[in-house]
Parts: C-alpha cells; sequence; structure tokens
C-alpha cells in the first residue's frame, strides 16, 4: 500500500490497534470508533496520539463527543460507490470543526481524488500501483462549480471576483 | 463450480472496443453468427465454456458474459430466448441495420 | 442561451480528456469492468443488447443550429445515421465504439455540449419546460436556474455517489410540461406577493416499480438560497438513502420511510447551518446567467394571418397541425412550432442525421437559432412568426416531419424496449407503430382530442407508463412479451398515478384493447370534455368491461 497525500498534510504514522489489545504507552493507534465511544480516558492518556477508524454509516453526531480526543479520523469505504464516506468527511470539516487529518481506505478509485480532496480527505491508502494514477488525477481539473468546506470557492463566486479586482485596479 | 442446467447453453458477450454482440465458439474465439457458437449440453461442458469466455474477458477482449439456453434453427445453434435472438439480428424495428445485414466481422480499427 | 466561457471551455475539454484516459486505462487492463462501469456511466456510455450507448444531454432542452448540426454530423460519422431523443431532454445514439467515445465527446466539446452526468448514481441532466421563455403561460424563464444548477450539480464532490441516480425537474409555467411532480426534486418557480422571484420545493416523485408523486416541502424558497437549500436536501439523501437494494435506494423511498413533514425538517435544519456560506450564486452570477437567457427581439406582430388561414381552410393537415403543433408565444403574432417526431408507423423520438439538419436550417431561418427538445420526444422551434408557418409547415412536411398530431394519441412516448434495451421484458416501439397505423386518419385523431399514451418495455418506466393517459408496461410472462394496460395518469399539474385495468395482452391484444377503451371514451365523453376527464369522471368500470368482457 501506498499513501498518497492529497493536501500536503503531515501524514499520521499509526497502526491498527487489534481487537483486545491495549495501546502500547505513546502508541499512535487507529481504533474502530464502536470500540472508542466505550473507552474511558485512561485509554487516551497511555496511548499517543488516537483516530477513529469509521464505516461510512458512521453519524457524524456521535463524534461529538470525542472531538477533543482524535488526531486524526480513518474512513472505510466498503465500496467506491459508498458516496456517505463524502459526507461525513464534509460533516467533520464543517460541522464537528475537525482540523486533523482524514485518511479513506478502502477500494476508492483515482478518479475520485479530487472529489475526495473537495470533501475534505487528507491522504488516502491505495494500492501501490495506482500511486501514480492517483496522483494524475489530482492535477486533472483546477477550476470548480461548488464551494465546498475546504476553502475552494465556486466559480460562480470567482468569475466576479476576478471582475472585482479589475475594477478595483 | 457444479451447476444444474435445463438444457443445451452457449455463451454471449459483447467485445470491449466496439461491444459488438459476439457468440463464443468452441475453440475459445469468438464470432459476429450464433450458428457458429459453441453449445455445451452438459454441466461440464457450461464449465468448460464458461472458463474459455472468462479468459477472454480477462485479456480485455469482451465483457457482460451471459450463458443462455440454446436451440436451434436451420440446425444451427440459435438464442433459445428473445431477448438473445434480438441480439443475435439486432433491432427488430430496424432490420435494415442489425448485424442480420452484416453478419460477417466487419473490419474495425481494432 | 447560455454560452460557455473560458472555465466552462477547460472544464469540458478536461472531462474529455479524462475520460479518454480512463478509456486507455480500461483497454489496457488498468482498470476493471466494474471499476470502469460508473465512469462511462458518468459519462453517459452504457452497454446495451447491440453495442454500446451513449447519451448525450441537451442541457435543459435547448440546443442551437450548430450544436442541432454536429448531432446529425456524429449520427453520421459515429453512429448508423440516426439519433433517439429521450423523455429526458437527451439523444441517445445506439452504435458508437468505445474506442471512438472519447472523440464524439470531443466534438461536443467543440460546440460546448457534453455527455457529463446523463447516467449514474449521481444529479443528471436538469429538465424542464420545452417552451420555456417563449411561453404566454410562465412566471419566469426556468432556464437560468436550470444552467446554475447545471453548473451546481457538475462534478459535485459531496454527491457524485448518491445511493441512486437523480433527477431534477424545473417549470416557470402554470401548465406542468415538464412533469415535475414525477422527479427527485421538482421546482416550480413562482412570485410571492412582494413580487420576488423563488421556488416550491417538491421531493421524492419517481416512477419505476414503486411509483410516486412528489411531495412539496417548502412552498417559497427565496431564489438566492436554491443551492445551498438544494445541497441540504440532497444531504440528507446522500446519508440516509438506502443502499442495500437498488430498488429502494431513490429519494422517493426515503421520503416515505420518513414522512415529507420530517423531510422538509432535516433538510431546513441542515440548510439553516450552510445557508450563509458561499454556496449559492453571487447576484452578479445570476444576472450573468440571466442575461443570456434575454427574450429574443421579436416584434410585436398581429395574431391574424390571412395566409395561414387560407392554406388551413385549403389544407385539413395543416389546419390540424396549425391547431396541434403550436403553441402561443408571449410575444403577439409568434408562435412555438412543435416537430413531432412520432411519424405513424415511425420510431418515436427518432431523427435522422438529414432531418436534424432540417431542423437546425430552420432554426437559423425561422427561429432565432434556437431549438427546443421536448420530454415528449419531439423537437420545438421557438420564436416562429406566425407569417412562416406555411414555409416551414412545407419544408417539414416534405421531410415526413410535418405530422401535425401533437398531443393527440398517436403522439407516443415509447422506451427502447427490448428493441435496444438490455432490462426490457418487452418491445415497446412496435407497439407505438401498430399504434399509428390503427389510428392513421387525422379526422379521427383530432375528433379523439389530446390522449397521452406512454409504454415502457419493463418497470423501470423510462416510458413514463404510470403518467400515461393509457399506460403501457411490457412485462414478461413465460417467455412471451405480455402488456399491461393502465388508466388515468397524469405527468402535469394534476399528476397522477395511472392504475392497472386487469390482466395482460399480447401485441395485437393490446393494440385492440387501447381501441375499445378509446371507443368507451367517445361514447361517454360529454361536450369537451378529453379522456383524461372522462376517465376521471366515469372511473375504470366501464373501461374493464369493455375491454374484458367481450374477451
Ligand atoms: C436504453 C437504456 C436505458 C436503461 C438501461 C435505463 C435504465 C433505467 C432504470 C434502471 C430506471 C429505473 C430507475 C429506478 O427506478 O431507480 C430508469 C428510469 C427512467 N428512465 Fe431509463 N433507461 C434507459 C433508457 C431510457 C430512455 C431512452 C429514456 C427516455 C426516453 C429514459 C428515461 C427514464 C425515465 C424518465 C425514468 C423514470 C424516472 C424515475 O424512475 O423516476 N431511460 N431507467
Ligand atoms: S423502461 Fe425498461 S425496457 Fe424501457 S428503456 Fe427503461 S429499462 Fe429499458
Amino acid at each position: 500500500m501506498t499513501l498518497v497525500n492529497l493536501t500536503g498534510i503531515q501524514a499520521g504514522d499509526f497502526s491498527l490497534l487489534a481487537d483486545d489489545h491495549s495501546p502500547e504507552e505513546g502508541a499512535a493507534v487507529a481504533v474502530p470508533l464502536s470500540r472508542l465511544t466505550d473507552e474511558g480516558d485512561d485509554f487516551f492518556k497511555v496511548a499517543g496520539p488516537v483516530g477513529a477508524v469509521l464505516t461510512t454509516d458512521t453519524n457524524h453526531a456521535d463524534l461529538a463527543p470525542l472531538m477533543n480526543k482524535l488526531a486524526f479520523v480513518v474512513v472505510d469505504f466498503p465500496a467506491f460507490g459508498d458516496g456517505r464516506g463524502f459526507s461525513l468527511a464534509v460533516r467533520l470539516r464543517k460541522d464537528l470543526g475537525f482540523k486533523g487529518e482524514i485518511r479513506a481506505t478502502g477500494p476508492v478509485i483515482p478518479d475520485q481524488a479530487l472529489f475526495l480532496l473537495r470533501a475534505g480527505f487528507d491522504t488516502v491508502e491505495v494500492a501501490d500501483e495506482r500511486a501514480e494514477a492517483f496522483k494524475a488525477a489530482l492535477k486533472r481539473f483546477d477550476s470548480f462549480y461548488q464551494t465546498d468546506y475546504t476553502g475552494q470557492v465556486s466559480l460562480a463566486h470567482a468569475r466576479h471576483k476576478a471582475t472585482e479586482e479589475r475594477k478595483a485596479s | 463450480m457444479a451447476r444444474k442446467i435445463k438444457g443445451p447453453q452457449m455463451i454471449v458477450a459483447n467485445r470491449l472496443l466496439d461491444g459488438r454482440v459476439v457468440f463464443l465458439k468452441a475453440d475459445g474465439g469468438w464470432s459476429a453468427v450464433a450458428a457458429d457458437a459453441a453449445v455445451a449440453a452438459d454441466e461440464a461442458g457450461v464449465d468448460a465454456l464458461e472458463a474459455l469466455a472468462q479468459k477472454s474477458a480477462d485479456d480485455n477482449f469482451v465483457l457482460s458474459i451471459e450463458v443462455i439456453d440454446a436451440t436451434e434453427r436451420d440446425g444451427k445453434p440459435y438464442p433459445a430466448h428473445m431477448k438473445f435472438a434480438m441480439q443475435a439480428l439486432g433491432p427488430s424495428v430496424r432490420p435494415d441495420l442489425g448485424y442480420q445485414v452484416s453478419p460477417a466481422w466487419e473490419q474495425t480499427d481494432l | 442561451m447560455y454560452a460557455y466561457d473560458k472555465y466552462d471551455h477547460a472544464l469540458v475539454n478536461a472531462r474529455v480528456e479524462e475520460f479518454r484516459d480512463q478509456v486507455n486505462r480500461r483497454v489496457k487492463g488498468e482498470l476493471t469492468e466494474e471499476e470502469f462501469r460508473p465512469l462511462r456511466l458518468m459519462n453517459g456510455l452504457y452497454l446495451q443488447l447491440h453495442a454500446y450507448m451513449l447519451r448525450v444531454a441537451v442541457p435543459y432542452g435547448t440546443l442551437n443550429g450548430t450544436q442541432m448540426r454536429k448531432l446529425a454530423h456524429i449520427a453520421r460519422k459515429y453512429d448508423k445515421g440516426y439519433g433517439h431523443f429521450t423523455t429526458r431532454q437527451n439523444i441517445q445514439y445506439n452504435w458508437p465504439k468505445l474506442s471512438e467515445t472519447p472523440d464524439i465527446l470531443q466534438e461536443l466539446a467543440d460546440v460546448e455540449m457534453h455527455a457529463i452526468q446523463t447516467s449514474g448514481n449521481c444529479i443528471r441532466n436538469v429538465t424542464t419546460d420545452q417552451f420555456a421563455g417563449a411561453t404566454a403561460d410562465e412566471v419566469a424563464d426556468p432556464r437560468p436556474y436550470a444552467e446554475l444548477i447545471r453548473q451546481w450539480s457538475t462534478f459535485h464532490p459531496e454527491f457524485s455517489f448518491l445511493p441512486r441516480k437523480f433527477k431534477i425537474a424545473i417549470t416557470g409555467a402554470d401548465i406542468d410540461r415538464a412533469a415535475v411532480k414525477w422527479h427527485d426534486i421538482g421546482l416550480v418557480v413562482k412570485k410571492n406577493d412582494a413580487g420576488e422571484i423563488g421556488f416550491e420545493v417538491l421531493v421524492g416523485g419517481g416512477m419505476g416499480r414503486t411509483p410516486v408523486i412528489a411531495k412539496t416541502i417548502r412552498d417559497f424558497l427565496p431564489e438566492k438560497d436554491l443551492l445551498s437549500y438544494l445541497e441540504a436536501i440532497l444531504r440528507v439523501y446522500n446519508e440516509q438513502g438506502r443502499r442495500d437494494n437498488k430498488y429502494k435506494a431513490r429519494i422517493k423511498i426515503l421520503v416515505d420511510a420518513l414522512g415529507a413533514d420530517e423531510y422538509a425538517r432535516q433538510t431546513e435544519e441542515e440548510w439553516q447551518k450552510i445557508k450563509d456560506q458561499p454556496i449559492d450564486f453571487p447576484a452578479e452570477e445570476a444576472a450573468r446567467i440571466k442575461a443570456y437567457f434575454a427574450p429574443p427581439p421579436l416584434q410585436v406582430l398581429s395574431d391574424d394571418v390571412p395566409a395561414v388561414d387560407e392554406l388551413a381552410k385549403k389544407n385539413f393537415l395543416f389546419a390540424a397541425w396549425l391547431q396541434n403543433n403550436t403553441n402561443q408565444h408571449k410575444v403577439p403574432g409568434h408562435v412555438n412550432v412543435t416537430i413531432s417526431l412520432k411519424p405513424h408507423g415511425g420510431i418515436p423520438g427518432d431523427a435522422t442525421a438529414e432531418q436534424m439538419d432540417l431542423v437546425a436550417a430552420l432554426a437559423d431561418e425561422y427561429s432565432q437559432g434556437e431549438l427546443r427538445i421536448s420530454h415528449e420526444q419531439n423537437l420545438i422551434l421557438p420564436h416562429v412568426a406566425k407569417k412562416d408557418l406555411p414555409a416551414i409547415w412545407t419544408d417539414l412536411d416534405e421531410a415526413g416531419l410535418g405530422i401535425p398530431n401533437a398531443g393527440l394519441l398517436t403522439d407516443i412516448i415509447a422506451c427502447p424496449g427490448l428493441d435496444y434495451c438490455s432490462l426490457a421484458n418487452a418491445r415497446s416501439i412496435p407497439l407505438a407503430q401498430q399504434l399509428g397505423k390503427r389510428f392513421d386518419d387525422f379526422k379521427r385523431l383530432q375528433d379523439i382530442g389530446p390522449l397521452k399514451i406512454k409504454i415502457s418495455g419493463c418497470i423501470n418506466s423510462c416510458g413514463h407508463h404510470h403518467a400515461g393517459h393509457i399506460g403501457i408496461l411490457g412485462v414478461d410472462r413465460k417467455g412471451e412479451e405480455n402488456y399491461q394496460l393502465l388508466l388515468g395518469g397524469s405527468g402535469a399539474e394534476d399528476a397522477s398515478k395511472a392504475a392497472i385495468l386487469g390482466p395482460g395482452f399480447d401485441e395485437n391484444g393490446i393494440i385492440d384493447a387501447v381501441e375499445k377503451v378509446v371507443a368507451v371514451y367517445l361514447g361517454e365523453r360529454e361536450e369537451g370534455e378529453e379522456f383524461l376527464a372522462t376517465y376521471r369522471r366515469v372511473g375504470p368500470q366501464v373501461f374493464k368491461e369493455a375491454v374484458y368482457d367481450a374477451r
């Protein structure tokens, strides 16, 4: 597997915590959300950076109590067509104000690279032979019709910004 | 894979590059004409044909492989059901331009 | 008409290159068919029975002569000389090669057209009234909003992998010619008491195996809030729409499960959170786009044109055409002409490259270079001066396009059915052809009056049979084609679901049954009463008796 960095974030180096294992002291671990919600403060004290592994059917409201404890989030796509993963990332940025790394895992495809980026993902774990296609796909489009929650403003605005700037100068 | 079949079977697919309907021949090649199709009478035969077809799919030559009931027309293999007979001939409402007009392989820029 | 700016051009061109790359990767085996399929679908490319099928969008059904000529050129060069205009204001080509589709898409991009999101589980081509911006009964031209939605929904980062396809329709007229109540989202342009423009918003309409008429979730949404409100609707759907069963994945099922009130509440709650973000178009952008749809500079002319009246007196077919195939324009002395693609015995919605070229030439000469496609699979010349009608009709008639049957029994919507479609149970087109032959008498058709027959080859309902005054549904009965008869549907502002009348028929039987239904109507109707009104008044029983008792 290769990690493709979409945003240039400092990508986390962590491992998936096996079921019924406790984290080693200071270790960066990714833990399924179902387990994290049951863990007490001790868990977070022992471990280093903790991230939640989310299924795409996660209700973002369930994450709210964990927000200040999570260093990163992994959204695990069961299939590339499961678009809930995109809304989940949007919710993390928009409604939960999450600033940490959001990673996509699972069978996402290179042609989704820009969608992932614009929905709020930072990194994607991909099969080695696909890494290049992912990077190429990131360069395909450079203007967009929608305002998103990662700072991209829609063409509907950008078109007139240009006019305004011209007027100003 | 064990399977139960009700009668003779043949395989139809579409060619990847142009979508054209093709029937699997006994040698693993494909023909635009249903009459050239290989027909399997038993389960083992169907499995063997399917493996041949799958190889073509793996080679990115065909897609949408279907194992279909076969019957005979003029003593030659022919799809038993209307939908696949339609595939053998082309749209019934445009007899002027379906495969019935030029069933042979057309030279395409494959 | 909207014209691309450099950004729009760059985007469609980039899309063509992306698809070219995807096709190459598929051919080389770097993409499996499973992975490639949604990508090709999002570029309008299906695999059908005989070949690939390419569905090209005609955004909100508006195109110009140059674009129509390009469609003709594509039919000639890459296909078999014809195309099929669909109920979703698209055109489908039935024989393109995968290897050539990137070239076709490039040719389309050259004339500001595309096949983006004409299929797949994404927001599809937005459809509207074929007379938008030209009809007398309109609050405002809905097309600027359709264009704003087209742009917003194109390559949406969050809504490109929805549970299922998503169709939005918008109308600005009192008479609903866009079937908005049968769409996932229906929008009706309205003016409030203060004279401001806004939208009534309906959600959850759809056909398929569970036909549902959309419900209003907001009576008046201010114009400026359109996109953020749509985003809220879509987010609720993307998160909660079912993904375990594709027949239950449409928004109509979610709206039904939650209840329209709850759907409205959740939408409202989400909308409140986002409505002040810069999601909506700024006023300058709305103004920029509206400017492209400014009404053409038509002179006010007299509605009395003696030459037209004279020809109508002499020629019954022209008179019928005048009555059925023209719609009053908002500028006096002008009409919108419906060019029927329903010749008796022909294939509904099909047009040859030559016919497309002719229509393009007529558009350049008589209709400000503009053309429309209707959801009833016909072509429209908008903004035509009444005095030009005799010349137009003569040209059309010579090319087999002067059929005076718009809105009549033989103006049939039919899906491709088993002749082309891999999902079909039965053929649809031959039924339309048979009906055309059975009712090939314009005096009789004229007497029967407005009657919409809609035929689908399977329960997916691409032929809108649920919304037909008479609907016909093809089913598979022990391997044989069989047809169910439905009565009483409507796709208009008085939308209703057609109901199955009784057991199905074979091909000949269904044609006979339609004839009996029509006979009952003629016997029962009151002065000036149209078919649907009679059916609604007398109910199904008389029809049932006539159709089934004598069997
Ligand atoms: C030939 C290939 C086609 C295929 C494979 C196809 C497939 C489908 C499917 C699967 C549905 C059901 C969707 C659902 O219930 O969720 C559907 C609905 C529909 N299709 Fe098609 N279709 C085809 C052609 C057409 C054509 C030619 C038209 C226009 C004439 C069309 C217009 C529609 C419409 C209006 C609906 C109903 C919308 C609704 O479900 O609410 N389709 N199609
Ligand atoms: S209604 Fe059925 S048969 Fe007709 S085009 Fe749609 S999917 Fe095909």
